[in-house]
């Protein structure tokens, strides 16, 4: 993914192992250098908020669970459409779940903040294939 | 224990009734008196009453009026309509309109009215209970589905975290694994949560609502066979789809059918067999489609025939791993959608399934 070098992923998931598990999946597979977790989702939009005061906010995947305690994905989802659009153009978002439960399923292809819903375990091509084709549209 | 007493209230405008029936019924039962409609209103306000007795004659508001104006405000206390009069029109007044249980002739006799109360009040009693039942019935309903929910979440997020690990390994090289141990734990945690879907697969059709949609059993059918054919390349698979008129039916338990049973025709094939094969024929018709699963495979022993459809049921004639519940999960679908299922098996030839589903296409649009 040379084309986009100052590309960052935020991982969300309360899974510690998961959090492990797609770092190291990101760093072999050389989709970013910059990879930020967070076991809570409250934490990642703090953090996306003070992002407000860079002068410029760089390209953002942000790998979102759908069942978190405390504040779970669709609630984040909730949370991360008021924000800014200066914030919220360089985002884009893609949720991973075990989840076969046909609410959260069809939930989640409702969303237009989501681009995609992939299934965990992640597969690392899978996973390739939608960042690219998120910032293949782009241009 | 005053609040296990029947309370009833009795409705008279003779005074002299009223105290003959708190007379004679004060010491078994706990009794509330009035002497007009109106009064009776006032009572009922404060007290729930198990069972209501009005005189049919009184000024103003007659027993079958009143009756009639309270069933829908206070529909649980079980009305009884006591009258001098037999007037055939007020009988029928009081069934129709009031609602009432029973009908007493004045004068009372008193076994005659003991008797009516209790039955009265056992049918209060069971009423109650039936609505405690349902309401019972409703929280276990939606335990129920909390439960398929977190099954499918809880359940199944550790082992998904399972096969990221193993897939990882393989990625780093990192796990010196010279006996292929990797994979023999990939082979289980792929069964368990093939087990876990299929659990969460039956109690989704035995929920679910009903939906019809369009069908086209084409792409419903690739859809199914492009799944298997990665799991076993070397199965052949003839389709033929035979559907000149729009099909409506339930996408969800038709999808299930088709995947349990075409998965138990790619899954029991001979080791041996040079030509596995798998045919699958649909024939639609304004009514109801026909499908017909046919394979070469290991086929089932005749005394176990009867059996297959039995929930935890597994032919012992076979070494592969299975749940027992996939034809289970196959016939409940079916009885879900109205369809029947018949089964034709030589062992060591083949099985054939043939099923019907009702088309809903007129029906219901």
């Amino acid at each position: 993914m040379n084309s986009i070098p100052d590309l960052r992923v935020i991982l969300i998931d309360d899974n510690d192992i998961d959090l492990l598990l797609h770092e190291k999946l990101i760093s072999l597979q050389q989709l970013s250098r910059t990879v930020l977790s967070f076991s809570n989702a409250n934490k990642a939009l703090e953090f996306l908020s003070s992002n407000i005061s860079l002068p410029h906010i760089p390209p953002t995947v942000i790998l979102l669970d759908i069942q978190m305690p405390e504040m779970d994905g669709f609630e984040f989802l909730r949370s991360f459409d008021t924000y800014p659009q200066k914030i919220k153009s360089q985002c884009s978002i893609i949720m991973v779940s075990s989840s076969l439960d046909f609410g959260d399923i069809s939930r989640t292809n409702a969303n237009p903040l989501v681009v995609r819903l992939l299934k965990k375990p992640l597969q690392s091509k899978e996973l390739k294939d939608v960042i690219e084709s998120i910032f293949k549209d782009r241009d | 224990m005053k609040n296990n007493r029947i309370r009833i209230l009795y409705i008279d405008d003779e005074v002299h009734n009223l105290n003959a029936f708190m007379a004679s019924f004060r010491r078994n039962y706990e009794i509330y008196i009035a002497n007009s409609a109106q009064e009776g209103k006032q009572v009922l306000k404060g007290i729930d009453v198990h069972i209501i007795i009005a005189d049919q004659k009184m000024p103003n508001t007659t027993g079958v009026e009143f009756f009639n104006e309270i069933k829908n405000v206070l529909p649980d206390p079980i009305r009884i309509l006591l009258t001098g009069y037999t007037d055939v029109e007020d009988i029928i007044d009081a069934i129709n309109k009031g609602h009432i249980y029973s009908y007493i002739k004045k004068p009372w006799d008193e076994q005659e009215l003991h008797r009516t109360i209790n039955n009265a009040y056992e049918i209060h009693a069971a009423r109650k209970q039936l609505k405690e039942k349902i309401i019972e019935l409703e929280k276990t309903n939606d335990e129920l589905n909390r439960f398929i929910y977190s099954t499918s979440h809880d359940l199944r997020s550790p082992l998904m975290s399972v096969l990221g690990i193993i897939n990882l390994s393989r990625l780093d090289n990192s796990v010196t694994d010279p006996n292929g141990y990797m994979n023999m734990i990939e082979m289980c945690v792929t069964r368990l949560d093939g087990f876990i879907q299929k659990i969460i697969e039956y109690y989704r059709n035995s929920r679910l609502e009903l939906e019809f949609e369009r069908i086209d059993f084409n792409n419903l059918i690739r859809d199914c066979t492009d799944t298997f054919h990665h799991q076993n390349t070397s199965i052949n698979f003839n389709v033929e789809v035979d559907q000149p008129v729009e099909f409506k039916g339930d996408t969800f338990r038709i999808s299930v059918i088709l995947n349990n049973l075409i998965s138990n025709a790619v899954k029991y094939q001979k080791p041996e067999e040079e030509h596995p094969t798998v045919n699958l024929i649909v024939k639609v018709e304004p009514h109801k489609a026909t499908i017909r699963i046919e394979d070469n495979g290991i086929g089932i022993l005749s005394e176990h025939l009867n059996n297959i459809f039995k929930m935890f049921f597994r032919s012992k004639n076979n070494n592969k791993p299975g749940s027992g519940i996939g034809l289970y999960i196959v016939k409940e679908a079916l009885t879900k959608i109205g369809g029947t299922i018949t089964v034709d098996s030589r062992f060591g030839e083949g099985t054939q399934f043939e099923i019907t589903i009702p088309n809903r296409n007129e029906f219901d649009s």
